[in-house]
């Protein structure tokens, strides 16, 4: 399916909205979605995540329907017409969060409300699933961290043979190396996860 | 506590080194939004957990010796005078958000202003690096370890699948904001910036003026930064942050050699006039400042001068902020006084006083 905007682009982000019984489907590649997000003012993007939140808050509510993108299958899923129940742990509610111009109340809010969360990271983010660093302390601890480590220089080896930059290759290929090294040591050594 | 004073003594890295690009890329930035594991963010926080927050962060930045602490600055804003405030904002060490708070908010500086950490802005933790020129990498380098410091001493809120969880989730993730800040009197002299902004925007990354506004382009000064923080990890965000700027640099010195070769006059007319203003007037608003200052950088840039240097430049940039005049003058002033203020700070200095 083609974007609804640029009529170019795979359309990626599907949002339908059912108001009083009709279907409003919207469908947008990543840079016109990007663009129309835009349109709002990325400087007031706070704000309207705050307005947008508050619809989606009532749309969970029950008042109107909405679907979202399941992030791991790309399926779209009906958002729950139910009232989401406040966070169990800070005990802020949907309504909060829209009158905080978007911010949530503690980290469980990202579990307590998923369906909307979702709903926001697939207009907002560039992806769904962080592969970026991992703090030293999180569970996998220095298995996880050195994992990514060596993902990381793996990529930058590659980048450094692609623009025949041999000298950094070579620097680059004995730190995967080291970091496989005590990578393996670290599986071995089972549960030390480098906690302090 | 210590006395902003101190801080604006100790000299500052960002202003007094040299960094690669200077010519055009004024300094690089990147923070990062970290939060302790099961406890609420600021906004949901009682007074009682953000002092507690407060103190984890302190004594995890004294343990580890993060910042250069404990010969780090300490700085308790919602206690400060509001001009010490402002001196903080104007300084780039604290968002407006983060001095409006009412409570248990706390802010450590390293000596030479390149690292600091917000305590309870949005997050529990925004802490930020800053490094002259265009350098990400090496800014990335120090702001990484500057967080493995801390994340041995504290446990953060982190998530397999989204990361680094943030108060807004426009933040989870990376919880990383990498930014440049670029001066481009060339595309804005030669028509071109309009289209240079759309352009970026178009890669969803943003543009900001000097005050972190869109509209502001004040000193011909724009900030460009990432906007998605979650689905790239840091150096896929910084590589493409990077290939951006390093093209709206070469277009900037496109446009201003062309400027040269198209009417050599009219330009050299533009930085000579905005060396007359800075060098003669008595009366000189913070606008007008700017925009003779980014004329002035412009002529030291193509070595019109041999006693004005780049240094010079972003001291004055600096110095003639609104509250850094008033601190200067040891008293409150008025608009006009300031104005009045400023223009003889511009004289003195390029008198070589």
């Amino acid at each position: 399916m083609l974007c609804d905007i640029c009529k170019k682009n795979e359309a990626t982000i599907h949002i339908k909205e059912i108001h009083d019984g009709k279907v409003k489907s919207t469908n947008l590649c990543a840079s016109c979605a990007a663009e129309k997000e835009k349109n709002g003012g990325l400087d007031a993007l706070g704000f309207n995540l705050g307005e947008m939140l508050l619809n989606l808050g009532s749309l969970a509510a029950g008042k109107t329907e909405a679907a979202a993108i399941e992030p791991d299958s790309g399926k779209t899923v009906p958002v729950p017409a139910a009232v989401l129940p406040p966070c169990p742990v800070c005990g802020w509610t949907v309504e909060k969060i829209g009158q905080s111009g978007g911010r949530l109340g503690c980290p469980a809010c990202y579990k307590a409300f998923t369906p909307l969360i979702n709903e926001v990271l697939t207009r907002v983010q560039r992806g769904l699933v962080h592969i970026g660093k991992r703090p030293r302390n999180a569970a996998g601890g220095d298995v996880a961290v050195l994992t990514f480590e060596v993902g990381e220089a793996k990529r930058e080896l590659q980048e450094h043979i692609s623009r025949e930059e041999y000298e950094l290759a070579a620097v680059c290929r004995d730190r995967i190396r080291q970091l496989q090294a005590r990578l393996d040591e670290s599986r071995q050594g089972g549960g030390e996860n480098g906690q302090h | 506590m210590d006395s902003i004073d101190k801080l604006m003594r100790s000299p500052v890295s960002f202003l007094a080194d040299a960094g690669p690009d200077e010519d055009i890329a004024i300094s690089s930035r990147i923070r990062l939004a970290r939060n302790l594991a099961g406890r609420p963010f600021p906004d949901a926080a009682s007074d009682e957990v953000l002092h507690e927050i407060c103190d984890k962060v302190g004594a995890a930045a004294s343990e580890s010796g993060a910042l250069g602490c404990p010969g780090c600055f300490s700085f308790v804003p919602e206690l400060m005078g509001e001009l010490d405030r402002e001196i903080l904002f104007e300084r780039r060490l604290a968002s407006r958000d983060f001095l409006n708070r009412k409570c248990g908010t706390r802010l450590l500086v390293r000596s030479d202003e390149s690292s600091s950490i917000m305590v309870n802005e949005e997050d529990h933790l925004r802490m930020q690096t800053l490094k002259p020129g265009f350098q990400l990498k090496a800014v990335w380098e120090a702001i990484n370890q500057l967080d493995d410091e801390l994340s041995n001493r504290l446990e953060y809120a982190f998530d397999e699948k989204l990361g680094y969880l943030t108060s807004c989730p426009t933040n989870v993730g990376t919880g990383m904001r990498a930014s440049v800040m670029l001066h481009l009197p060339g595309l804005v002299l030669s028509g071109l910036i309009g289209a240079t902004i759309q352009g970026v925007n178009k890669l969803n990354l943003a543009v900001r003026g000097i005050s972190g506004e869109g509209s502001d382009n004040r000193g011909n000064l724009f900030q460009i930064s990432n906007q998605s923080t979650l689905g790239q990890s840091e150096m896929q965000i910084i590589d493409r942050l990077e290939s951006v700027i390093v093209q709206i640099i070469e277009h900037e010195k496109l446009s201003r050699r062309k400027l040269l070769e198209r009417d050599k006059y009219g330009f050299f007319d533009w930085v000579g006039r905005s060396y007359g203003i800075l060098r003669y007037s008595y009366k000189l608003t913070g606008e007008e400042a700017l925009n003779a200052l980014s004329g002035l950088r412009t002529g030291v840039d193509l070595h019109m001068f041999t006693k004005v240097n780049v240094r010079m430049v972003n001291e004055l940039f600096r110095s003639i902020a609104p509250a850094h005049l008033q601190k200067q003058a040891g008293r409150e002033l008025s608009p006009v006084e300031r104005d009045i203020t400023r223009a003889t700070l511009c004289r003195e200095k390029l008198a070589g006083r």
